[in-house]
């Protein structure tokens, strides 16, 4: 009797709002998690997809793939990406939350039409990006050449490290109305009445903004960056359209990889344990995420 | 007038779950209708409906294929309805799967037990799927001893015939007779005096030869003409042919004469770019005539063999058919043996801008002066790629290379080295 | 900051130019989609490029309507239905999950918090093979229902990170004010809670929305009928038949953006007000 009222004491009833949508994606996702380690521990290809053993091969995937050097320039490669993305796209999204924060009379109308970029399917706006970064109808290069910052037109899209940057800017734009509002939204929680009783004490904006938006945002904060990680590291539409890991492989991402060694090689197992690189390497970020915002809560 | 709001907010919120329940139901019905099959399309709109209805009830076929030129999807659809209309013991359908998907939707259609009856695919690829056991053994249901060798081998494994050629095609080089006129170049026949054309065609506004360069299967079509030309081979690359290949690509870059953006072009992009003007010459397949005599009627262009280096050469490319086991096989016999009658092939190859990869029909199939006739000749020097289970491997290391020559990343010595470091590990 | 303070009317004229400004900076890409649109192909390839179209093209548009399989409206309701359908689940199951993770410390909480990242960590190729595998025998497969079944996989954990934000911040007192008024757990989540937390309600459902709206690869593997499928596998069907020909490619781009884009404009008085207007009044 009084085990079951343990169970049903006021914070485990949480558990049943939580259950449908767990149960949900467990479903869902859970089953194709399991089945993608199995299959990359295996040495599935064309040959044994369908019929024939599936033989255990343990971690050799894992090891031909760091001797892999296509593996370890993508690996590079979605980290870098997904760094500058996340630094440029947060700081100008915040920058905009608090600029469209303050009360002017476009500010509402205005912010609300900067979301359309954000309203885009991702292949359209990779398409639209290579259109601005061609290299001889690109407006890019011709705004660049008006304003005698490059004498000839610079091959974006067809040298490796331009290439890179070009998808930088794509992400970068389709990122900053994702931020922008969500820290709007956050902005919102944040009650009035600690402003004014800041204002009375004579504190500066800087001073309010360090000490009580900064303070109050932070699971905001949190939650974007998380977001913003996970969705950044795992991108693949836009790469695929813009510039299909090219050139030369020089943009290839994990997920682009991981595609490519399981649909247009064959190679199923490789193709696996290149996605679960990418799963542990969030994993681990995710981790931290967890206990950054779970810190000190367990005492309220 | 907050409360209004909400109070809208939930009648929005009702409507969605009572559409979403409402559907539901009916996708129910569907269930029962086995819903894969073209049962599921009776409640998108009553002319679908009737469209379905019209169906002779015979046993489902299904077709899978890629092309999605609209004239190829209703040449296929013609021959499909006739073919429906002649019999009524099956009934096929034909459903288009984007080229870029292809390959994955056969993948996981096959881990998934769910795959078409037939599917036209991509030479090339043909041996991987063999491979992985999913195409029918056709050997001496179909006579194809009058077909290119070529062609047959692509859907030949181990002596066993997997597959029919659809048709044929390949690669030659396309000029615009207008500016190689008004620069005094004749038709370049070898590399040199392909240099020199495309040096003396390039102005401001025009680069001499363009051919498709990205960095895949497409890629590797329009590069192999070129290596097999110096007389290397698709696995024996690092040596002095294959480097000579290399180092001609690139010269081809460095001298201005073809641009570095055809890394992202297509071959549709390659062909207009022609057609635009902004090219002079350019290496394409025999596909893009009906598109160009409809979109540039007043371009003056002809077709000529690819230059060589040391022999002529070219690639092989086009498509089979498969059929898949455990399918219906006896219906997709029985469809085949009908869309590869002579007639039927010559009016399919005829709205394709194919060759017919039955070298009787071929032979006859075009008047001296059509423009396809070039592409006929050029058809005895088109070798195949592989074929073999593991070709993507290998073309992925060709492709790579020439796009390391390309955009200056690697030497012709280098990349050529790369390349059969992967290959050798491939083809031991 | 001081949201409430309205600004002084130079200072508004100056923050409204700035406003407009930006706004030009960050639409320029698609200002130029737009106008390529409607130029000739001869006129996108002409150097310097033209601000505005010289010569007006609408053949591009024209294309458009219909081309072989591919109905332009019927791939739109079909988005419409898959994204709409998508969005009422995610926020369905969302919105108690993030409530029950805002307000309930029971054991499992990080474990689930965690479990929920986790399941955004594949990156697609890997799981279309075995969601297909999955609808096909709940035999959804080939319909609208598992495009909507895996697109809202994508909106659920977003919207249960963003959304308990939101209810964390909503003070302990208002809810036992509400069990003092005679509400039990689910009627105060329900009728107090919920109210109070719409913008994030609102910005979660949007999201889920897009999300739906833009996915490709869900749409293109799990419904292989063309008539079925949505408007960005239209996509493929452009890309591989017009290559870059630039024209025609933006328009595409533009016609898949209006429809939205008016959606957006004629709501967005409910959206931006219900996403921003404030939350914690007390």
């Amino acid at each position: 009797m009084g085990k079951i009222k343990k169970i049903f004491r006021y914070d485990n009833v949480g558990i049943l709002f939580v259950l449908p949508a767990f149960v949900y994606m467990l479903i869902f996702v859970g089953y194709p998690i399991i089945r993608n380690v199995i299959l990359s521990f295996q040495d599935v290809t064309a040959a044994n997809l369908v019929r024939g053993d599936k033989t255990f091969i343990l971690f050799d995937n894992y090891r031909e793939l760091f001797a892999d050097s296509v593996f370890v320039t993508s690996l590079f490669n979605t980290l870098r990406y997904t760094v500058l993305c996340l630094v440029f796209q947060f700081v100008i999204g915040f920058l905009l939350a608090l600029f469209f924060n303050q009360r002017f009379s476009f500010a509402r109308p205005v912010r609300g039409i900067l979301l359309v970029p954000w309203m885009i399917p991702v292949t359209v706006t990779a398409l639209m990006f290579r259109l601005l970064f061609a290299t001889d109808i690109g407006v890019i290069n011709y705004i660049l050449r008006s304003l005698h910052l490059i004498g000839e037109n610079i091959e974006w899209l067809t040298t490796p490290g331009t290439a890179m940057f070009a998808l930088i800017c794509a992400n970068v734009w389709i990122g900053i109305p994702f931020n922008m509002i969500l820290i709007s939204t956050g902005l919102t929680t944040i009650p009035k009445e600690l402003y004014e009783s800041a204002s009375i004490d004579g504190a500066n904006k800087i001073e309010t903004f360090f000490h009580i938006t900064l303070p109050l945002l932070k699971p905001t904060i949190e939650s974007v960056l998380i977001l913003g990680f996970i969705y950044t590291f795992k991108v693949y539409d836009l790469v695929y359209v813009m510039t299909s890991g090219g050139p030369v492989n020089s943009t290839h991402m994990l997920s682009t990889y991981s595609y490519k060694l399981s649909f247009e090689m064959f190679k199923y197992s490789k193709g696996s344990a290149v996605a679960n690189v990418l799963l542990v390497i969030l994993l681990i970020v995710g981790v931290f995420y967890i206990k950054a915002t779970t810190k000190g809560e367990e005492e309220e | 007038m907050k409360k209004k709001r909400v109070i809208s907010l939930l009648a929005v919120l009702a409507m969605t779950i009572g559409m979403l329940t409402g559907c539901g139901s009916s996708a129910q019905t569907q269930d029962g209708a086995k819903p894969e099959e073209s049962g599921g399309e009776a409640q998108d709109s009553p002319a679908d409906a009737s469209a379905e209805a019209e169906g002779n009830g015979g046993e489902a076929v299904t077709i899978w294929y890629y092309w999605e030129t609209e004239g190829h999807q209703v040449a296929l659809d013609q021959v499909i309805q006739e073919y429906n209309a002649s019999q009524d013991t099956y009934e096929v359908t034909a459903k288009y799967v984007p080229f870029a998907d292809f390959k994955k939707q056969l993948s996981i259609g096959a881990s998934a037990d769910e795959l078409p009856d037939i599917a036209i695919l991509d030479s090339p690829d043909h041996a991987s799927y063999v491979e992985m056991g999913i195409f029918e053994d056709l050997t001496g249901k179909f006579d194809v001893s009058s077909y290119y060798e070529g062609t047959v081998n692509s859907c030949t494994v181990d002596g066993k015939l997997y597959g029919i050629p659809f048709g044929a095609n390949c690669l030659a080089l396309y000029y615009n007779e207008d500016l190689l006129t008004a620069a005094g170049c004749k038709v370049p026949e070898t590399w040199d005096e392909l240099m020199d054309a495309a040096k003396a065609l390039t102005t401001d506004s025009v680069t001499g030869l363009a051919l498709c360069s990205v960095q895949n299967e497409e890629g590797t079509f329009n590069f192999v003409p070129w290596l097999w030309s110096t007389g290397a081979t698709s696995y024996d690359i690092n040596n002095e042919n294959g480097i000579r290949a290399l180092t001609f690509i690139q010269n081809l870059i460095n001298e201005g004469v073809m641009s570095k953006e055809c890394i992202n072009w297509t071959q549709g992009d390659v062909m207009n770019q022609f057609i635009s003007g902004n090219v002079a010459m350019m290496e394409n397949g025999p596909w893009q005539i009906p598109t160009m005599q409809a979109e540039a009627p007043d371009l003056n262009w002809k077709v000529t063999l690819i230059p060589k280096d040391s022999q002529y050469a070219s690639v092989l490319g086009g498509e089979n058919y498969a059929v898949i086991n455990g399918g219906n096989v006896d219906g997709a016999l029985d469809f085949l043996t009908y869309a590869t009658s002579e007639e039927k092939v010559k009016f399919l190859m005829d709205k394709f801008g194919y060759i017919s990869a039955d070298k009787m029909i071929a032979e006859n199939q075009f008047e001296a002066d059509s423009p396809y006739t070039p592409f006929v000749e050029e058809l005895n020097y088109a070798m195949p790629r592989g074929p073999l289970a593991e070709w993507p491997g290998v073309s992925d290391a060709i492709s790579l290379a020439f796009n390391q020559v390309i955009t200056g990343t690697a030497t012709p010595e280098d990349a050529a080295a790369g390349a059969q470091a992967t290959i050798d590990g491939i083809v031991k | 900051m001081n949201e409430e303070k309205k600004v002084t009317k130079k200072k508004n004229i100056l923050l409204s130019v700035t406003a407009l400004l930006l706004l030009c900076v960050l639409l320029f890409p698609l200002y130029w989609a737009f106008i390529t649109s409607l130029k000739t192909e001869q006129e996108i390839f002409q150097n310097p490029p033209t601000f505005y179209p010289h010569i007006l093209n609408l053949k591009s548009y024209a294309a458009q309507v219909e081309t072989g399989d591919f109905n332009m409206f019927r791939s739109f309701a079909n988005s419409f239905l898959i994204s709409l359908g998508a969005t009422v689940i995610a926020v369905l199951l969302a919105v108690p999950a993030s409530y029950g993770i805002a307000k309930y410390r029971f054991k499992a909480r990080k474990g689930m918090l965690l479990s929920f990242l986790v399941t955004q960590m594949l990156p697609v190729s890997v799981l279309l093979t075995p969601m297909f595998i999955m609808f096909k025998n709940m035999h959804v497969y080939n319909t609208w229902i598992s495009a909507v079944l895996a697109d809202a996989t994508i909106g659920i954990p977003f919207s249960v990170l963003i959304l308990k934000n939101y209810f964390a911040s909503i003070p302990k007192d208002l809810e036992e004010a509400a069990y003092l008024d005679g509400c039990n757990r689910f009627t105060a989540f329900v009728r107090i809670l919920i109210p109070i937390a719409k913008p994030g309600v609102m910005v979660c459902a949007i999201f889920s929305f897009l999300y739906a709206w833009g996915d490709l690869a869900y749409g293109m593997t799990f419904i292989l009928d063309q008539e079925k499928r949505p408007i960005t596998a239209g996509i493929f069907n452009f890309m591989g038949q017009y290559g870059t020909k630039w024209s025609y490619l933006t328009a595409f781009a533009v016609v898949t953006i209006i429809p939205v884009a008016l959606i957006f404009i004629f709501m967005q008085k409910y959206i931006v007000s219900g996403m921003t207007s404030g939350a914690v009044k007390g």
